[in-house]
């Protein structure tokens, strides 16, 4: 818990977001821990996604600094990302439809290694195929791999994500609501997962249900109309005077 | 050999060079209209342009005079518009951006034999009317009159689609559907109806353009086709569903084509290709698009 | 629009005996299309009929590869395919080149103007390339109509007619058409074997990527703006090609080669065909050219009739002839 502030993986600093008049997000300052599973949460409209994207790469700040171990990563463009060992998931299911379960997550896999190669035949290139089926059977999708995607039910394509992200083998995974519109069941098995994955590497996770995820991560940011609100470990949080006074009366589904 | 180029030459060669660009501005335009509201890119939009030129070139024939014309030539290539988006392009909506491009590629065929079986393969020539014959005083020098007057009657079009949009509630729909077409939804407005207007609008304006151009160059069946990727020109130069963008780009290209000829006549026609190369390089978006759009 | 030779879809399970059929086609498919192009002259005896619809097939082919399998509409096809042409016929008729390095500068000049047109194209998104393709394509039009002493401008330009060619030694008679036909039929099979390669490749699997999920390509941390590049040159390379070997074949490059209505054509038949088929644009090219020889006997007005395939593909048969044959058989 008491990490070394240098183990730091990932820091902003002040970065703000907005889209023409409209600020989405304003000076958040945070660092994310090295081996943490840390969770952005806040209620809707909170500027959560926003913040995620600026992480991410899919978004590039309109002001501040984005630093990933200690390298300036403000305004890269997002196939970069993942190259530099940052992977995500998005909010809303994003897979390869029309493409088998395997080959989505072969695809994932080979993305660093190879990309301009017009010769050799990608079934010979098994390295790949078995890192594909290493991670369908850590995600628990192995037994559907021959299928095409779109016939994976909800859950099982934000598996499939999941193990997509893990192909490019991230030192930062971030997850983007992971169990939105998933069923109880569903729900604890994605949950259950991404413990599993937060043993082995650092995961930040964006999520509007505060319960879900009190349980299981090591730190907490709080996000309130666009700005850091507070931050600690899950009982400073709970503890916390203005965080309770924003969630009351909100209602949490 | 600029020895003969004076100030006075100049000056005449970019009143020449807005009166062409004015036909671009009315092409643009519409096509801009149609692809803010509808994201359809009207591949036909030449085609209609160039039936614009021939319904006038009939009107004319059965005794219409040009002002007529002028008035009937809108309406009915608005009409043959509103018919296409009713029946050939709205079964399409939904199923991807590709497939309105396609149809409207296949329909600028069909309208240009149909105009040829009708009207023969070669082109005739469209007199000036009568009243807009000759060349007036610019301090500058002579200028042909209809050239004047191309220019004018687009500022008239302009002003009157600037208070359409601008001062009536349908205008209102417009601009707001052009931002986001889920407002308008929301708004409980019939989208459907707003598209097809404003497909009719679009399509309408072309046709004038078409008959306003018909005295400088004739009228031909091939005439819609050349102008088609100028027009592509000034979109992209202007940025995608920026009317402002259309018509400060459309006067720009013209003038640009008018002052090459003037130096270079033989680079005219590659001159705007290389305006638009430059803007690709220099801002992928236009004067006035937004970046990003349509990602 | 699915690609419904994917290697990705090998390893569903086939229904019925047609879909296992295929299956055996598909994992065949060079060897098929190596039967077909030997046996191609006895079924349909006019040859030049038939090397045409070699040409135009090769030429729809590389357009489907961007289209079909990568998703990106290009309306300024004729650039590569003209260009091609007009860039064998400039070396063998200005720098007197044997026939084989005619193909070779134009499978080249096919690469050079696609990456002109395509480095340019590419930093335009969604609808527009398909405006700033045409519109690029517009200006290498005039560029070539222009340069009268290089090109012949209107009238096009004239080539000295091939009459004997010896690949590896071997003399070979280029006017018979037959022989003619198996020398361009050649050229068509190693194109096909060069895209079955490509579409077996990770790159294959990187264009299809892009084409079912752009965001998430990105994200998995693939270059998509590159990668687009690298398609369109590649296509380039088979409409130079599919050009050069159609100047030789007519022994002139009219400048419409180069028009709109060129480009129009490879669309029009790999949506006849069927879009991210393999087989897809020859199945096109020829209906559409058979088609035409059929029509144009009874009318001048075969304009028409293109205009109105194109409309009813679109609007009730997007997924072509052979698209739509893989489709019922695999129900």
């Amino acid at each position: 818990m008491s990490a070394p502030s240098s183990d730091v993986i990932l820091r902003t600093e002040r970065v703000g977001r907005s889209f023409g008049k409209f600020v989405a997000l304003k000076d958040v300052s945070a660092e994310f821990r090295r081996g943490a599973l840390t969770s952005i949460i806040g209620p809707n409209g909170a500027g959560k996604s926003t913040y995620f994207n600026l992480l991410s790469g899919s978004l590039a700040p309109s002001t501040g600094k984005v630093t990933f171990e200690g390298k300036d990563v403000t305004g890269l463009p997002q196939h970069r990302f993942a190259h530099l060992g940052i992977a995500k998931s998005f909010q809303i299911t994003n897979v390869f439809p029309q493409l088998t379960v395997r080959e989505n997550v072969r695809i994932a896999a080979q993305a660093l290694k190879t990309r301009f190669d017009i010769w050799r035949p990608r079934a010979a290139m098994t390295e790949f195929i078995e890192t594909a089926d290493e991670l369908l059977r850590t995600v628990g999708l192995w037994h559907r791999r021959g299928e095409l995607a779109s016939a994976l039910a909800h859950g099982e394509q934000r598996a499939l994500e999941i193990g997509m992200a893990l192909a490019s083998r991230p030192r930062l995974l971030l997850l983007d609501e992971p169990t939105a519109g998933m069923s109880p069941e569903e729900t604890r098995t994605m949950m259950d997962l991404i413990v599993r994955l937060a043993s082995e590497r650092t995961v930040i996770l964006v999520e509007h249900k505060m319960k879900l995820v009190m349980g299981i991560c090591d730190r907490l940011l709080v996000l309130h109309h666009g700005e850091l609100l507070a931050e600690g470990t899950p009982d400073e949080i709970r503890r916390n005077e203005t965080v309770k006074r924003v969630y009351l009366g909100q209602r949490e589904h | 050999m600029l020895a003969g180029l004076t100030p006075d030459l100049i000056a005449l060669q970019l009143f020449t060079g807005l009166a062409l660009g004015a036909v671009y501005v009315l092409l643009s335009i519409g096509l801009s209209l149609i692809f803010g509201m509808l994201t359809v890119v009207n591949f036909a939009h030449g085609a209609f342009y160039m039936i614009g030129a021939y319904i006038g070139l009939y009107a004319l024939s059965i005794g219409a005079n040009f002002w007529v014309a002028l008035l009937v030539v809108p309406v009915a290539v608005g009409l043959v518009g509103l018919a296409v988006e009713r029946v050939l392009i709205r079964p399409l909506y939904g199923r991807g951006i590709d497939y309105p491009l396609l149809l409207t590629f296949g329909l600028g065929y069909v309208m240009i034999e149909v105009v040829r079986i009708i009207f023969g393969r070669t082109g005739y020539p469209f007199d000036t009317p009568e009243l807009l014959q000759g060349a007036v005083d610019i301090w500058v020098g002579y200028f042909p009159l209809y050239r004047l007057f191309i220019i004018a009657a687009t500022a008239v079009v302009l002003a009157g689609l600037y208070l359409f949009l601008e001062k009536t509630s349908f205008g209102l729909i417009i601009r707001a559907g052009a931002r986001d077409p889920q407002i308008v939804r929301i708004l409980g407005v019939d989208v459907s109806k707003v598209w097809l207007i404003v497909f009719g609008i679009g399509t309408g304006i072309a046709g004038l353009a078409g008959l306003l151009a018909a005295p400088l160059q004739g009228v031909a069946p091939e005439m819609g086709a050349t102008i088609l990727a100028e027009a592509f020109v000034v979109t992209v130069v202007g940025g995608m569903g920026s009317l402002l963008g259309a018509v400060l780009a459309g006067l720009l290209v013209g003038v640009v084509v008018s002052m090459t000829s003037l130096f270079a006549p033989e680079m005219a026609k590659v001159s705007i290709f290389a305006l638009m190369a430059v803007v690709l390089l220099v801002r992928p978006q236009g004067f006035f698009g937004r970046a990003g759009l349509m990602s | 629009m699915s690609a419904e030779f994917a290697t990705s879809r090998m390893e569903t399970a086939p229904a019925s005996t047609g879909a296992r059929l295929l299956d055996l086609a598909e994992r065949h498919r060079v060897l098929l299309a190596g039967i077909f192009l030997l046996v191609f002259p006895l079924v349909l005896p006019f040859h030049a009929l038939a090397i045409v619809i070699l040409t135009y097939g090769l030429y729809a082919l590389g357009f489907n590869l961007l289209f079909g399998y990568l998703g990106l509409l290009s309306f300024g096809h004729a650039a590569l395919f003209g260009g091609g042409a007009y860039l064998c016929g400039i070396s063998l008729v200005h720098f007197g080149a044997p026939w084989w390095l005619g193909i070779l500068a134009g499978t080249l000049g096919g690469v050079l103007i696609a990456t002109l047109i395509g480095s340019l194209a590419i930093r335009t998104r969604g609808i527009y390339f398909a405006m700033v393709t045409l519109a690029l394509a517009q200006c290498v039009y005039y560029l070539f109509y222009q340069a009268v002493d290089w090109t012949g401008g209107e009238n096009g330009l004239r080539l000295p007619s091939v009459t004997a060619i010896s690949p590896f030694g071997i003399p070979l008679n280029f006017v018979d058409p037959l022989t003619r036909y198996y020398v361009v039929a050649a050229f068509v099979f190693a194109s096909l074997f060069f895209l079955s390669r490509i579409l077996a490749s990770p790159f294959g699997a990187v264009i299809e990527g892009i084409r079912e999920n752009e965001a998430r390509a990105r994200a998995c941390g693939y270059d998509v703006t590159r990668t687009r590049l690298v398609a369109f040159v590649l296509s380039g390379a088979f409409c130079g090609l599919a050009g050069a070997l159609q100047a030789l074949h007519l022994a002139i490059v009219p400048v419409e080669m180069l028009a709109i209505e060129t480009s129009g054509l490879a669309v029009m038949m790999c949506l006849l065909g069927g879009m991210g088929t393999f087989f897809g644009p020859f199945v096109g090219a020829a209906v559409f050219l058979i088609l035409e020889n059929l029509v144009s006997v009874y009318t001048v007005h075969w304009q028409l009739v293109v205009g109105v395939v194109f409309i009813v593909c679109v609007l009730f048969f997007p997924r072509g002839i052979w698209g739509s044959i893989l489709h019922w058989s695999r129900r």
